[in-house]
């Protein structure tokens, strides 16, 4: 443990927080990192929808509702869904009590985002986390939701999962692709304190090796617009993920080189490239000439844990549930890759 | 619009004003982002030599490279530090924007422009360089038009200019018209600013400019509402705001929508985050991707005054 790291955990034992953390039953503490996993789920439990950034109407989460339900889970709908103020879901003050609330009720032992969009980092600072640190749950999300896994891992040092959310879920179930269908049960699985184990396909540039370390990552240009800011991952000995959607490649390959020369890539454990999808169109003879995979050999230039690329997760159907501060090994060799939780 | 030259370091901000330029001057000029072809620079090479007397040396970027970039980031980077550390070249001229600078700005090294500055200019993607070298060198740069400005008479115009008599190191007096968002005040103070997605992207880089004490000038062209929103809301909440003096908003030219409406236009943005700070600031201000953009002195003490006639922004 490096002095920084030490300093933080001596300060938060000084604090309180972490014992207060461990006061809660079915909890678990990665003593090395001092992240706190909140309790996994049962059934009966009760799990609350918000929707802290875009706007989404009720009959939208009714497939997810309906899911967790039949998973043996209550539902508690947030006042943010059906809400609109623009692109929003309801105004900055009317997402951030919704959301608040959710933290705030003991009744509620999940969070689940409905839907990304933007938003989320409009709101962080007004949260509240102090019961949200004494009483820990789960957070759901992923796109912008990003904003709010690196702030609860900056500010409370509480684990979250990054995973598709209610706009995600298959309208009628039974005839549902089962990649979609796997993906939503890997939420179920990771809710209920499933060890997670991912595989992914052999990449020919992936770079081997083993890693393991805090988990920690989501959306390329919502980790971007945190820098800088209480929100602004730590990376170092962390296996970091990364995907992106909609973007143009040379905005990709800027946010690299910024993430990059901030040094946000040096003393990674290990990095997990996901999907890039529907990247713009780019003007013909004016190309950026460069892909995801090229950008990323050469912001990783110079060091030498473990890439893969390719891994499931982004913007796409096989987009698996993963624990974001939760401690993982990844394993990067010719014919396999696989990351998987440590107990 | 006149009077003296300033050839010293202004001792309060530290900061090294590099000498005006004079008839017979040599400026470098460099393309160390996007590739453009050189008959488009054709106008302003002919105005920079016969209209206003000076001698151009063309970089070897100029109409380089044959896709995105004028040239691989070696090749850039070498053009603009040659650029950098010959005596012979008084002032740097970057042809275009684009984006490319970020990628070779580690590569650049600034020993020899540190004791022999002189000034660069552009906008855009070049933003970069105003931030590193004001950050790094302490050393004042000109946010202005570049090459493309020049042609279709564009170089008769205010814009245009307005770079000559700030190369020639004439002090600048602006004004612009009152706008309706306006909050009236005065501030003095450093001036610093450029493409808000690059200073956005410039945080927790080695680039990044202190810009506490700064009169603050943004501009952005073809962005999305949301992410300009998301842009400001990380300066806002990386407490890169806070310090500021003033704040100058220049033209958000083209931005875009997403197929979900944003629900507020960019001005309204801009107006509902600076709610939260007490500093003046002016909308409208002729600094942008269009016509009008006229050349601003990165890292020279300004005065800003708004008030319901209009705003004036002076240089100390």
């Amino acid at each position: 443990m490096d002095r920084a790291a030490f300093l933080t955990t001596a300060l938060t034992l000084a604090g309180g927080q972490l014992m207060a953390g461990l006061m809660v039953p079915g909890q678990v503490v990665s003593m090395a990192d001092a992240v706190v996993i909140p309790p996994y789920l049962r059934k009966g439990d009760r799990i609350g929808i918000t929707s802290p950034a875009g706007f989404i109407r009720e009959e939208e989460i009714l497939p997810a509702v309906e899911r967790l339900l039949d998973w043996g889970f209550e539902v508690r709908v947030g006042d943010s869904i059906g809400r609109r103020d623009g692109t929003f879901g309801g105004t900055d003050e009317e997402r951030a009590a919704d959301l608040q609330a959710m933290l705030d009720d003991r009744d509620i032992k999940a969070v689940l985002c409905a839907r990304g969009g933007y938003g989320v980092g409009r709101v962080l600072d007004r949260l509240d986390y102090r019961n949200m640190k004494a009483y820990p749950k789960w957070v759901i999300g992923f796109s912008d939701i990003t904003a709010l896994h690196l702030d609860l891992l900056a500010k409370c040092r509480v684990a979250s999962l990054h995973s598709k959310m209610c706009n995600s879920f298959p309208d009628d179930w039974s005839s549902a692709d089962p990649v979609v269908r796997s993906t939503i049960l890997s939420i179920r699985d990771a809710l209920t304190g499933t060890r997670m184990t991912y595989e992914a396909p052999p990449h020919p540039m992936n770079r081997g090796g083993k890693a393991s370390g805090l988990l920690i990552g989501g959306n390329l240009s919502v980790i971007q617009h945190c820098m800088g800011t209480p929100s602004e991952p730590d990376t170092n000995g962390r296996i970091l993920f990364l995907e992106d959607v909609g973007e143009y490649r040379y905005n990709l390959d800027r946010m690299l080189t910024n993430l990059q020369r901030a040094g946000k890539f040096r003393h990674l454990s290990g990095l997990i490239i996901g999907g890039f999808a529907r990247l713009k169109q780019e003007t013909p003879g004016d190309e950026f000439g460069r892909e995801v995979v090229d950008m990323i050999l050469e912001k990783t230039a110079g060091t030498n844990y473990p890439i893969c690329l390719d891994f499931p997760v982004g913007h796409q159907r096989n987009n698996f549930a993963i624990k974001c501060g939760v401690r993982h090994t990844l394993t990067v060799e010719s014919q396999q890759v696989r990351l998987q939780e440590i107990k | 619009m006149e009077s003296s030259r300033i050839t010293k370091p202004q001792p309060a901000d530290g900061i090294i004003i590099p000498p005006p330029l004079r008839k017979g001057d040599s400026i470098g000029v460099v393309c160390p982002a996007g590739h453009m072809p050189k008959s488009r620079m054709r106008t302003c090479f002919k105005v920079l030599r016969e209209e206003w007397g000076f001698r151009v040396i063309e970089g070897k970027t100029l109409g380089a490279g044959d896709g995105y970039f004028s040239g691989t980031d070696e090749e850039r980077a070498a053009d603009l530090q040659r650029m950098l550390d010959d005596d012979q070249v008084d002032a740097i001229l970057c042809a275009r924007g684009g984006y490319g600078v970020g990628r070779i700005i580690e590569q650049l090294d600034f020993s020899n422009f540190r004791k022999r500055p002189k000034w660069l200019i552009g906008f855009s993607d070049i933003t970069v360089l105003h931030a590193h070298i004001l950050s790094r060198c302490g050393v004042a740069t000109i946010h202005g038009p570049m090459a493309g400005a020049f042609a279709a008479g564009g170089w008769r115009k205010p814009s245009v200019q307005s770079l000559l008599r700030a190369m020639r190191g004439l002090k600048s007096d602006y004004t612009c018209d009152p706008h309706p968002l306006n909050r009236p005040g005065t501030a003095s103070g450093v001036l610093f600013g450029g493409n808000l997605s690059l200073l956005a992207h410039l945080v927790g880089t080695p680039s990044e400019v202190d810009l506490r004490g700064k009169i603050l000038f943004i501009e952005d062209v073809g962005e999305l509402l949301y992410n300009i929103d998301r842009m400001l809301y990380q300066l806002h909440r990386s407490g890169r705001l806070a310090g500021l003096e003033g704040m100058i908003v220049g033209g958000f030219t083209e931005c875009r929508d997403t197929e979900r409406p944003f629900g507020k236009d960019v001005l309204t943005i801009i107006s509902d985050i600076i709610t939260a700070y007490p500093f003046p600031v002016c909308f409208g201000f002729p600094v942008s991707h269009g016509p009008e953009n006229l050349a601003l002195k990165s890292g020279v003490h300004h005065q800003l005054t708004i008030d319901v006639k209009g705003v004036r922004l002076k240089e100390c």
